[in-house]
């Protein structure tokens, strides 16, 4: 792909990467750091219901109908809908994406994803974990070191084999620069499992992030339609 | 999962099947029996240069052109170009489809082309030999599942490894006699996914707009690997591939 600019949002990270991903250039680009979180409020969504809805635009609704649905409150995340094929859908904000990048924490990135089983038992965790650092207000240093923290003392899970998600929701917004990307699966592996997809070679369809401090490999998938069916730009 | 027009793939050697009911349509076909049993070998051997050219287009150049390349022969499968990357590409022929329903099963103009990733090198390509080496033996499909059944049985073929996968992007690929695009053609572009047997439902497979589509090529019938495919909308060679 001739891409000069190729957007993943990954596992509830959403990340860019570049050709020349200097990513102090790309901070200059893309406008104001975020090194601390903005007002909770910015986060979240007026109303609960359409945090619901929009949640379950991760996925087909043959898949989303039936997941669980968290949403995003004062307190943190919160189950909304009960599901019943263990699938579940949620709405992550910017402080899952990764460190490096110039939109973490940016209040208005909203990234909806729903999580196959494997990936609902073994990424939520990190999702919640990262979402309480945030709100407790420590810095992105700090988060870092307690996400690194948590993984050294195997509090966090690693990847279950099979763990994947779907983001193809319309309305997925990741920052001006890459407003909506494009709907992609997600695929996530242990670092350690060493595995090569031929990711982000010339003309290969797969990208690839490897994340630090979360000893995860992430192998991403453009498809060609979003979830309502429709195709994609 | 609701019941619904299944896209179902069988493709790189497998069959293709689209629509509900499959099996009965396959059935159907296999009645008129087009390919009862397996032609002279001549029909499925390619020249040497032509099929090295042709496993290569599998994958984009940059990831093809460092792999292992092999070839069948009059005795099987062998490296024909030795590669440093842990990609290994081959030409597939129609005995690596599905054993049941398969009206194709000995169609000699199937030719599919895929570039297996390292894990994918291990686990799958085994059998892509095993079932290779059995139909040259003379076997019946029956003899060759069961073949494969006691070769897994006596872990003589590895299990699947985790992240298994390989690319299937060749435009000069045929899969199946019969139309699997919107155009009509023989062939489309994606990538597979190998893992062990688990519910289908746990990737979405199938299901109304899921982009990722469940291949019977395997299915426990009888190796014990789910095969899933994603359209990748451009074929190797970057130009664009018709999705469904």
């Amino acid at each position: 792909m001739n891409k000069i600019i190729k957007t993943i949002s990954l596992g509830g990270f959403a990340f860019v990467i570049a050709l020349s991903p200097a990513w102090p250039t790309q901070a200059q680009d893309s406008g104001p750091l975020y090194e601390r979180m903005a007002p909770i409020d910015q986060y979240l969504m007026t109303d609960r219901n359409t945090e619901i809805a929009f949640a379950r635009t991760a996925a087909p609704e043959s898949i989303s109908r039936d997941a669980e649905v968290w949403v995003f409150g004062p307190h943190g995340y919160e189950t909304a809908a009960k599901g019943k094929n263990g699938w579940v859908c949620i709405v992550e904000r910017s402080w899952m994406a990764p460190f490096d990048d110039p939109e973490f924490l940016n209040p208005d990135q909203r990234v909806p994803l729903c999580l196959n089983p494997p990936a609902a038992r073994t990424h939520l965790p990190l999702t919640f974990k990262t979402t309480e650092l945030a709100m407790a207000g420590l810095s992105k240093t700090q988060m870092f070191d307690g996400i690194k923290a948590a993984y050294d003392k195997k509090e966090l899970p690693l990847p279950e084999p099979g763990s994947m998600c779907y983001m193809m929701s319309k309305q997925q917004y990741f920052s001006r620069k890459v407003g909506n990307a494009d709907p992609h699966l997600m695929f996530w592996f242990p670092q350690k499992d060493h595995q090569d997809w031929g990711a982000e070679f010339p003309g290969s369809p797969v990208d690839i992030h490897q994340y630090s401090p979360q000893p995860i490999t992430e192998f991403d998938i453009s498809v060609s339609k979003w979830s309502d069916g429709t195709p994609a730009p | 999962m609701k019941p619904k027009t299944v896209s179902m793939i069988a493709l790189g050697f497998s069959a293709l099947a689209l629509a509900l009911g499959v099996a009965r349509l396959a059935q159907a076909d296999d009645a008129k029996a087009p390919y009862p049993s397996m032609a002279p070998l001549d029909q499925y051997l390619m020249d040497r240069n032509a099929e090295i050219a042709m496993a290569r287009s599998a994958a984009p150049e940059a990831i093809s052109r460092d792999a292992d390349i092999l070839v069948l022969g009059q005795n099987g499968y062998e490296t024909a170009v030795k590669g440093k990357n842990g990609f290994v590409c081959d030409v597939e022929r129609s005995w690596m489809g599905p054993f049941d329903n398969n009206p194709e099963f000995w169609n000699p103009k199937v030719r599919g082309a895929g570039c297996y990733n390292p894990q994918a090198a291990r686990s799958v390509l085994p059998i892509a030999y095993l079932r290779t080496k059995l139909v040259l033996a003379g076997l019946s499909p029956t003899q060759i599942a069961d073949g494969i059944k006691t070769a897994y049985a006596k872990k003589q073929l590895p299990p699947v490894e985790s992240g298994a996968m390989s690319f299937m992007m060749s435009k000069q690929t045929y899969l199946t006699d019969r139309g699997i695009t919107s155009d009509g053609a023989h062939n489309m572009a994606h990538v597979m996914f190998f893992t062990a047997l688990m519910d289908t439902a746990n990737w979405g497979a199938n299901l109304d707009n899921s982009p990722i589509l469940l291949n019977p090529q395997f299915n426990g019938f009888p190796e014990p690997v789910e095969v899933y495919m994603v359209c990748t909308g451009t074929w190797s060679d970057g130009t664009p591939a018709p999705v469904n």
